[in-house]
């Protein structure tokens, strides 16, 4: 396996791409995303907010699948030197594997926060994120094409019981907590978008992905069901939560979604209590999550380099290790999860809808028919 | 060499599976108390405690509250050395333990000097605050360890006992565990229009922090047994305990509050003076908040459909139009009594609003709101309440005469 052309062996599938999108956008933010965006508008109206932010992540997915389609079978490691000279996209490449890694530093340590707290308790962190770690390494050294099937074992699994343990907390759920409707006017609205564009970031793996894709034609499609599933997803989880807790309930929870699944109990099911579910469930998809940015790190330092991608996966992971731990307690890991939501609004928000105009206006690239 | 890596991988994997065995700090059920009921009393030292603490047995602490802990299963042969007022005979199917202290979290640690298995509140049901202690220290200073803590479920049921909360968790009933007792009394809602909706940690929570004054189901309790009865008031600015509704208050109360899918409603025939009751099926209410300039008004309207289940009249009238019609007066003019006697309490006496009137113009006139909220409370005891009622009788059971 080449380095620096990607073997035609190594490829995915249309629905490879979309599943590796969502699961990659299904991180640890539907674990505290009701209260960030809360405590921003402080109505219940943020499921507007969601909405209006996924449109905002669609279009700016399109922008980024058409900038990749102009160049086939590259990634943005190797298209961006084309668009902008040599040494701005070596610093484009540097920001772009910095906020790889450091997204997969902190998804792994929301994971090690949150079942230390509820399942876990008493067992190291470091036996935790290690192996957690470890069984990374072992996936992303069998290329982009493992990870997506991964993803594609993991994401029905999650889908289901999601829906399950969700829909059964209807039985605290009060229309009351989410009403009025823009009681406040739409200045909330407006407050509430950056925390929930924050969490539906993801859709930039595309920048890498659509290079390994066998038919980029179908980028399009791909993005599309990429962003509609996980914003369903969060939409129906901000919707249960507000309703369930109430406004006032959701702003002095940590992890008002695991509180959610805390607060009723069913008797007669199989499971009385519905949290390790949910828990085990994001576990895998934190994993995901954290395999698909290990592997796109090391993928970007490797074709930076020229070199051969297996030394990087395994430099990187003490890496990423180290970094996750820098945070001293649960708040400064929420910063680094806004810090790097901030990063990819720079990066992600912006610059490729520049880097577009560029592209065009210099010619550079295949037009896509 | 590729010898070496095979022993290599092996060992490795091996070494993982040592890893993900994962249970590092399991406990065994059998090596814990589970605990399925907490008691919070103001403070009164058991025996034991008062023993002990004459042989220097305590550490600085303030006597604020005495916490019970329910434990379930009790621990077979520790039974005979009975611990102070808290005495379990070997029929019971809990063990009460007490002690004393003015920190909740500490008085739980406190408990593992005495016991060989450590608490475990993963399984904790029910929580029950006297009113004393609720009338001294406010609910949010009381609970807050509880609130925090990452074991005790945020779906545990907060109840509040008329009297001491050892004697609701005390029972004289063999094999009954009163904690899960209490817990089965809220599912009969279906059957009683004098049960509140049952309030949660989590609700709790929710509630105290939006600062609106909220009730909390009351039990009494007399000779080992226990009763749902009325519902005791929390004020929302100091989160304490202000007063009671009694089981009369109540039901009027949840005509206003709820949609009432059970329960009944008695009264007496208008000549005759004979015992006529009503079986709601079905009700609806709507409370209508009205606004003119800064003056709020509230209109209720309150329409059931039941069925006349029982009728003391002798000889019985044939169920004609017109008696129907008399009856439903009278019914309506009983919950109206209902009605204006816990409005009366609510606005006059203790000036809260429990009733979520708040509720409705939070949602109706949500700017209007951001102006009132602060001073509700007081608004609401001001404000003209007015309210019809309308009770449908559709049937009379299997007996039509």
């Amino acid at each position: 396996m080449s380095s620096t052309n990607n073997s035609t062996h190594d490829q995915i599938t249309t629905s490879q791409a979309a599943v590796m999108i969502i699961n990659y956008m299904l991180g640890a933010g539907i674990l505290t995303l009701p209260r960030t965006t809360v405590e921003a508008a402080k109505t219940p109206d943020v499921w507007i907010s969601i909405l209006i932010s996924g449109l905002i992540i669609l279009l700016s997915g399109m922008i980024v699948v058409s900038l990749c389609r102009r160049f086939q079978g590259k990634t943005w490691f190797q298209f961006v030197p084309e668009i902008t000279g040599k040494w701005l996209a070596f610093v484009l490449s540097l920001l772009f594997i910095g906020y790889f890694i450091t997204i997969s530093a902190f998804e792994i340590r929301i994971m090690a926060e949150v079942t230390g707290l509820y399942l876990l308790e008493g067992t190291p962190v470091w036996a935790i994120v290690m192996t957690f770690m470890w069984i990374g390494l072992y996936l992303t050294t069998g290329g982009i094409n493992s990870i997506a099937r991964i993803c594609e074992i993991i994401l029905p699994i999650t889908l289901v019981f999601f829906l399950v343990a969700i829909l059964l907390s209807s039985n605290i759920f009060d229309i009351k907590n989410l009403r009025p409707v823009l009681g406040s006017g739409f200045m909330p609205v407006i407050r509430g978008l950056k925390p929930s564009l924050l969490s539906l970031t993801g859709y930039e793996i595309m920048f890498v992905a659509m290079a390994f894709m066998k038919s980029p034609k179908k980028g399009t499609k791909a993005m599309l069901v990429g962003i509609t599933v996980p914003l369903v997803i969060y939409l129906i989880t901000v919707i249960m939560v507000i309703g369930g807790l109430s406004i006032n309930g959701v702003e002095t929870r940590t992890w008002p979604t695991l509180d959610l699944m805390r607060s009723f109990e069913m008797q007669g099911l199989i499971f009385e209590r519905f949290e390790s579910l949910l828990l085990v469930i994001w576990i895998m998809q934190i994993f995901s999550t954290f395999t698909i940015t290990h592997y796109a790190a090391s993928l970007g330092w490797s074709q930076l380099l020229k070199k051969n991608i297996r030394p990087f996966l395994f430099i990187l992971l003490p890496v990423i290790f180290l970094i996750a731990m820098i945070p001293k307690d649960v708040s400064e890991t929420f910063k680094l999860g806004d810090t790097v939501g901030n990063m990819s609004i720079y990066l992600f928000g912006g610059l490729p809808l520049i880097l577009l105009l560029i592209s065009i206006a210099r010619k550079k690239g295949v037009k896509p028919k | 060499m590729n010898r070496y890596i095979r022993y290599a991988s092996v060992l490795s994997a091996s070494l993982l599976l040592f890893l993900t065995t994962g249970c590092w700090s399991s406990n065994e059920i059998e090596d814990v108390s589970v605990i399925v009921g907490l008691g919070l009393d103001i403070a009164n030292e058991s025996r034991f405690e008062r023993d002990i603490n004459q042989q220097g047995a305590s550490y600085p602490k303030k006597k604020v509250l005495t916490a019970t802990v329910q434990i379930v299963p009790p621990i077979t042969g520790k039974n005979e050395k009975k611990s102070g007022g808290s005495s379990s005979s070997p029929s019971k199917a809990y063990l009460n333990e007490q002690l004393t202290g003015d920190s909740v979290f500490q008085i739980f640690r406190q408990f593992s000097l005495r016991r060989d298995r450590p608490l475990v509140a993963h399984h904790l049901k029910v929580i029950v605050v006297s009113s004393e202690l609720a009338r001294r220290y406010s609910l949010e200073q009381i609970f807050d360890f509880i609130l925090r803590d990452n074991d005790i479920r945020p779906s545990c049921l907060v109840v509040v006992s008329h009297r001491s909360a050892l004697e609701a968790l005390s029972s004289n009933e063999p094999g009954e565990i009163p904690a899960l007792y209490l817990m089965g009394l809220v599912d009969n809602r279906y059957r009683s229009n004098k049960i509140i909706p049952p309030m949660s940690l989590i609700k709790l929570d929710s509630t105290m922090q939006s600062g609106e004054s909220f009730l909390l189901q009351n039990v009494v309790t007399a000779q080992g047994e226990h009763k749902f009865s009325g519902a005791a008031i929390f004020k929302g600015s100091t989160k304490k305990w202000i007063g009671e509704l009694s089981q009369y208050d109540l039901e009027g109360l949840l005509w206003v509050m709820e949609d009432v899918k059970g329960g009944s409603l008695k009264t007496y025939a208008p000549k005759t003076g004979h015992t006529v009751t009503y079986e709601p099926k079905n009700s609806h209410s709507t409370i209508i908040p009205k606004v003119q300039g800064d003056e709020i008004s509230f209109h209720i309207k309150i329409e059931s459909e039941g069925r006349l289940i029982e009728d003391w009249s002798f000889p019985e009238i044939p169920s004609s139009g017109q008696y129907i019609n008399e009856l439903e007066q009278q019914f309506e003019e009983e919950a109206r009594k209902q009605i204006e006697q816990v409005l009366n309490k609510m606005q006059h006496v203790y000036h809260v609003d429990v009733g979520g009137f708040g509720d409705q113009v939070r949602i109706k006139h949500p700017k209007l709101w951001k102006k009132v909220k602060e001073n509700w409370d007081e608004t609401f005891s001001h404000a003209p309440i007015t309210y019809e009622v309308k009770m449908n009788i559709t049937d009379f059971g299997s007996s039509t005469d």
